[in-house]
């Protein structure tokens, strides 16, 4: 219980910071490294919910691991829908 | 005049995170008046920049208070099935929309989330009855020293309501913790602490949501997500190091009429009498 939350939130620090490192970069290196910042930092949400489905997972509650596989499934099929 | 206007979203920024991180707001609400009133971008991409700043706000919380072991995951994960679409749909709705509705459901919003501040709604009541799903959990309450057992009540309605501020919030670009936390407060009677870092855990993932879509539609203005997404982790940095949350009731109460001030500040922007 204690490592899986104290694992998410060290997820949630280096997406952020990671996202923070590239844009600050980005500032230098030009438009493409701006874009992988924004994207890192839309991905951190992503990360949290799919190591919420590892969790549910390791810990055999298959309802929820299934109930979390669908709202990634959602989070996907809203990345690759375009007007 | 390119870098005071980044210089002054970075600052704005840093408020925004730093009440958001205080308040137990996302700062999105904050950052799309900020955008759409100061700025004066057109409302599309001061959505897009909005949402950046929720995600980044919710990340910073959620690495913080994640230790509070008041997240319910499972509620939240139960509640997102719902959030996700509306937010997915929420981001096409208003891509397709003209400006002005877009401002005008942003009024709405504000309107609704000033008058629940204001009148203070809010339940203390726990419920507890048999919880056939295991979506009900308990945490350990600092100032009652105790361990406080809840389950949650009227599932279905609030799945309805986490549609709509699904919706709402891929409209607007707020995380829509103001929807959230008064849904499962009031509505599903979760204890208001768990509530709030429950909310703040689906917040950012229903940004995301949306967010994604402004991104793969290229409303992002990634020059200005620069300085908004530093100032709200600076903000989030200093809000949580030197302040604890507060819950006071005059502040909220002042957060509300503050709100409804900026709701018809929107109408009237909305209906095109306020230009500039």
């Amino acid at each position: 219980m204690v490592s899986a939350e104290t694992t998410i939130s060290w997820v949630l620090r280096v997406g952020v910071l990671l996202s923070a490192t590239l844009l600050a970069s980005g500032l230098f290196l030009g438009e493409n490294v701006l874009w992988l910042g924004v994207l890192m930092l839309i991905l951190t949400p992503f990360l949290r919910v799919s190591f919420a489905a590892l969790y549910f997972l390791l810990h055999k509650d298959l309802r929820f691991f299934v109930i979390t596989l669908y709202v990634i499934l959602m989070l996907v099929i809203g990345s690759l829908l375009k007007i | 005049m390119e870098f005071a206007l980044y210089l002054i979203i970075f600052l704005f920024g840093i408020l925004a995170g730093g009440l958001g991180a205080t308040l137990g707001l996302g700062g999105g609400v904050l950052m799309i008046l900020f955008f759409t009133l100061v700025v004066n971008i057109p409302i599309h991409k001061a959505v897009a920049l909005s949402l950046l700043a929720v995600i980044a706000s919710s990340s910073m919380a959620g690495s913080v208070y994640v230790h509070d072991r008041m997240t319910n995951i499972r509620l939240a994960m139960v509640l997102e099935t719902c959030t996700v679409p509306g937010a997915v749909i929420g981001a096409f709705l208003a891509l397709a929309m003209p400006g002005r509705i877009v401002e005008a459901v942003l009024a709405t919003v504000l309107l609704y989330a000033g008058a629940t501040s204001v009148r203070q709604v809010r339940s203390e009541k726990i419920v507890l009855h048999e919880d056939r799903l295991g979506i009900g959990g308990e945490y350990y309450d600092e100032a009652r020293k105790s361990t406080v057992r809840y389950s949650v009540d009227r599932l279905k309605t609030g799945l309805f309501a986490s549609l709509l501020a699904g919706l709402v919030s891929g409209i607007v670009g707020i995380g829509g913790g103001i929807i959230k936390v008064p849904i499962m407060n009031f509505i599903m009677k979760v204890p208001i602490k768990a509530s709030a870092a429950t909310s703040n855990f689906m917040v950012g993932v229903t940004a995301a949501a949306s967010a994604v879509v402004y991104f793969s539609e290229g409303v992002v203005d990634l020059q200005m997500a620069v300085p908004t997404v530093f100032g709200i982790i600076i903000g989030a940095l200093i809000g949580t190091r030197l302040l604890s949350q507060t819950q006071s009731p005059y502040l909220r109460t002042l957060l509300g009429f503050i709100l409804l001030f900026f709701s018809g500040m929107m109408f009237l922007k909305a209906g095109g009498v306020l230009v500039w």
